[in-house]
């Protein structure tokens, strides 16, 4: 038996404008299929990495002061007097930014004066000797800031020397990618000498939106006095921050009747508002792709169901001539299949071009083979499972409809 | 009889009720996510004041080279915003009919009989010709005159939302308020105003293109008389260049505040960009700049320089587009399959007289009416999608929640896409159908 007179393929000649459209649904869905899940998969890992902070437990407080005598470094002094002592409270600290939040500045950190040679561009925290024990991150070389290193900015002493400064792991890895960064010289902001004495563990600062990575903060010995406000950042014992919030807001604010409480985001909160746009590009994208998925096989279902009805004699006509029920069933299916896998060609194609536009133009990374595999192996075992009903139809046709009309 | 054929395609569709309900929800839900995608897109991409596009500029200054710009990593043209020296002598310029600065400070506001403590609240720091430029609309008084702005005088102009939670809505000009402790004078209230995208103010750290306006506003110079820090964005040369004090703040070349201004006619924008490189040229000659670079910005240009409309956005549309193509697909085969299951009862309507175009005709309007159906439908589902969409962006800053508002352009294209259903999914199985020979139908009957 040649190729071209084997009865499948000379039923799908016959009539193949039925399959050409199911071929090419077939293929543009496993195209968006492919795509929509790579990106959706890379979306979950990006909410997935952890953020290296007590969220459950940590909150932020921005505290401002009307009146021109209003001095940031006593008021917050106070304020963390109280907190400290306060039951419940694991730890507190001052500083200006919020991590997980844009709310934050950023610097360039390099390892020459002037801006020359590699920069990394980084988010800064200014924060005092609590500040490791607050955002609860752990020293993995050198030490914590000493207490004559944290220095108050003021008028007087506008640009004191910066000297001291802890970092994370990534960013001491990114300014120093071949020996370690413990004691090493740094240059903040191109002139700014500095000294790295201490790295933390990974942990995620402020989010200024910036080229670098998430990690990369730079903590500095500073209480940030100019601006006439300040953020607090306190870590409760478990379960009892919001009961720790309510009291210190009611505290704070009845000890200045002047005093402004902005706002006071929880870190749990900061986090699900810095995730928001990727969690919902992730839902959008796989409700198209299932309402995608579902509205092919409905098509394969209903034009099954049709060829079925338009080909009710010529199936009797095989099952006189002896086809049984299950050979009648394969047909359809084998019919299915063959329609599907040149809907998958195209769709191949057609997904690594889209993959090809997103990289150019989304910086998605390149589409891997596997999702092409798996998604063919998907969009194979729905289409024959949207293709069963209506072979299972045709297998029920009485050899005798064959004759009825004759 | 158009009547006549909507009844034939109305028998057509009882007969497989089923095949019907497929094809039209099939329609609909690719309308749908069209006009999902679409309505955030336009609200994304649109101009909120485009009949003045060609008489507003932004003014950007950049003291370095477009080349040393980009070295540094930051976009040719520098920041969006001046710094104090450059954004009070620049205004002082005579040559635009309307001009503006704005920046953010941090402001608080008291004095509110029945509350006793003050609130911060978010004041927009700006100049009288702010009002009349962006057009933006009153509800009560209007905005302080060019007098108020030199003083400053104590004057400011409330939100309608804050408005609406200091008074109850009510007529407020003329009472007073205490804004970062110090008396100001009402003297006018908005209408409700967001423009979308906030055009004139795109900075991120400003809160973005989809940021509220501000709460209140007040004269440019009470910053500097009061002292009262930029609440906004600011940028500065490097960490060792940030200020610590007011002073040093007002005579740095750290940028926080923007600048706008209207120049109605073609020569007064010839001369003002003259005169903005006049004086960049003398900085530069003064040692301050290191090169003239200047830029003047219309509405459109300023909203595509900062890319505004994602990459994410475009590419959502055309998923939705994807999708729309897979449903036509799927209804134009199910379409095929039936009117040629349906072929006999075209062959006795040809024996009895018809003509192919009236078959071809009569075909086309039945899946003119399975569109117009799914179009309708589809109408329905974009709204639930519209408003599925509000609710996942709730309490977030982010556009789609902004946009996902139904208005007239949704029903546009609808409809322009129901035509397009019609054309994709009936036009050939019409065609079809109508050259079909009727003989072969009738032989058997």
């Amino acid at each position: 038996m040649t190729l071209t007179s084997h009865p499948l393929l000379r039923a799908l000649r016959r009539n193949p404008t039925g399959a050409v459209l199911i071929a090419l649904q077939i293929g543009i869905t496993l195209a968006i299929l492919v795509n929509a899940a790579a990106i959706v998969t890379h979306a979950i890992r990006k909410m997935e990495r952890p953020t290296g902070l007590d969220t459950r437990d940590t909150f932020a407080m921005l505290v401002g002061g009307l009146s021109k005598h209003f001095n940031v470094y006593s008021a917050s002094s106070e304020d963390l007097a109280y907190l400290r002592h306060l039951p419940g409270v694991a730890a507190a600290g001052v500083t200006f930014g919020i991590p997980l939040t844009d709310n934050g500045g950023d610097l360039t950190v390099g390892r020459s004066p002037g801006g020359q040679g590699p920069t990394v561009t980084s988010a800064y925290l200014p924060v005092d000797r609590q500040g490791l024990r607050t955002l609860d991150v752990h020293l993995v070389a050198g030490r914590n800031f000493r207490a004559g290193e944290i220095r108050v900015l003021s008028a007087a002493d506008p640009h004191p020397r910066i000297g001291e400064v802890i970092v994370t792991q990534a960013l001491a890895h990114a300014v120093f990618p071949h020996r370690s960064a413990l004691g090493q010289s740094i240059y903040l902001g191109g002139h700014t000498p500095a000294t790295i004495i201490g790295i933390t563990r990974n942990f995620m600062g402020p989010q200024i939106g910036g080229e670098g990575d998430v990690y990369d903060t730079v903590l500095l010995p500073e209480v940030v006095t100019q601006y006439s406000m300040y953020d607090l950042l306190v870590r409760t014992q478990p379960g009892k921050r919001d009961a720790i919030l309510r009291e210190a807001t009611r505290h704070i604010g009845a000890a200045d009747p002047n005093a402004v409480i902005g706002y006071t985001p929880t870190l749990s909160h900061a986090k699900r508002l810095m995730y928001s746009g990727l969690r919902n590009l992730a839902v959008f994208l796989s409700f198209l792709t299932v309402v995608m998925l579902a509205l092919c096989c409905l098509g394969i279902f209903g034009l099954g169901t049709f060829n079925v009805a338009t080909r009710t004699r010529q199936i009797g006509i095989r099952r006189a001539l002896g086809a049984r029920r299950r050979d009648i069933v394969a047909l359809f299916l084998a019919e299915n299949a063959l329609t599907v896998a040149a809907g998958a060609i195209f769709g191949c194609v057609l997904a690594l071009a889209i993959g090809q536009w997103l990289t150019d133009h989304d910086g998605v990374a390149r589409l891997d083979p596997w999702y092409l595999l798996v998604g063919f192996a998907v969009l194979a075992l729905t289409s024959q499972l949207a293709a069963w009903q209506p072979a299972r139809r045709a297998a029920t046709i009485s050899p005798s409809v064959a004759t009825r009309t004759v | 009889m158009i009547g006549y054929y909507l009844r034939m395609a109305l028998r057509s569709f009882r007969r497989s009720p089923g095949l019907a309900a497929l094809m039209v929800s099939a329609i609909a839900l690719g309308i749908a996510a069209c006009i999902v995608t679409l309505t955030v897109y336009h609200g994304m991409s649109s101009n909120p004041i485009w009949w003045k596009n060609g008489e507003l500029y932004a003014v950007t200054v950049n003291p370095l080279s477009p080349s040393q710009t980009r070295k540094a990593g930051l976009r040719t043209y520098g920041s969006d915003q001046l710094a104090y020296d450059d954004a009070s002598y620049l205004f002082g310029s005579g040559i635009p009919k309307r001009k503006a600065l704005l920046a953010f400070v941090f402001g608080t506001i008291g004095g509110v009989p029945g509350r006793s403590r003050p609130l911060p609240i978010m004041t927009r720091a700006t100049t009288a010709g702010f009002f009349r430029m962006f057009a933006v609309p009153f509800r009560y008084g209007g905005p302080w005159n060019a007098a108020a702005d030199r003083g400053p005088q104590p004057v400011m102009v409330l939100s309608d939302r804050e408005n609406q939670k200091l008074f109850g809505g009510a007529d407020s000009v003329g009472r007073t308020l205490l804004w970062s402790g110090h008396r100001f004078r009402i003297v006018g209230v908005l209408a409700p105003w967001h423009p979308l995208p906030r055009f004139y103010d795109l900075s991120p750290g400003n809160g973005g293109a989809y940021a509220r306006p501000a709460d209140a506003f007040v004269p440019f110079q009470w910053g500097p008389t009061l002292r009262d820090w930029p609440a906004g964005h600011m940028s500065c040369d490097s960490h060792r260049s940030a200020p610590s004090t007011y002073p040093q703040l007002l005579g740095s070349s750290c940028t926080w505040i923007g600048m706008w201004v209207e120049l109605p006619t073609r020569a007064a924008r010839r001369r003002f960009l003259a005169f903005l490189q006049a004086y960049a040229g003398a900085q530069r000659n003064a040692g301050r700049f290191h090169a003239v670079n200047v830029h003047l910005w219309k509405v459109s240009q300023w909203l595509s320089i900062h890319h505004i409309v994602t990459h994410q956005s475009v590419m959502l549309v055309n998923l939705a587009f994807a999708l729309l193509a897979v449903c036509l697909i799927n209804t134009l085969g199910i379409l095929l399959a039936k009117f040629l299951r349906g072929a006999p009862i075209a062959g006795v309507r040809r024996a009895l007289g018809a003509s192919r175009r009236q078959i071809f005709a009569q075909h086309l309007v039945e899946a003119g009416a399975l569109s117009l159906a799914g179009a309708a439908l589809g109408l329905l589902l974009s709204a639930a999608g519209l408003a599925g969409v509000r609710l996942l962006y709730r309490g977030s800053d982010a556009a789609y929640g902004k946009f996902a508002h139904f208005d007239f352009i949704g029903v546009a294209w609808a409809l322009a896409l129901a035509l397009v259903s019609t054309i994709v999914a009936g036009l050939y199985p019409a065609w079809r159908i109508g050259r079909r020979p009727p003989a072969t139908y009738l032989k058997s009957q």
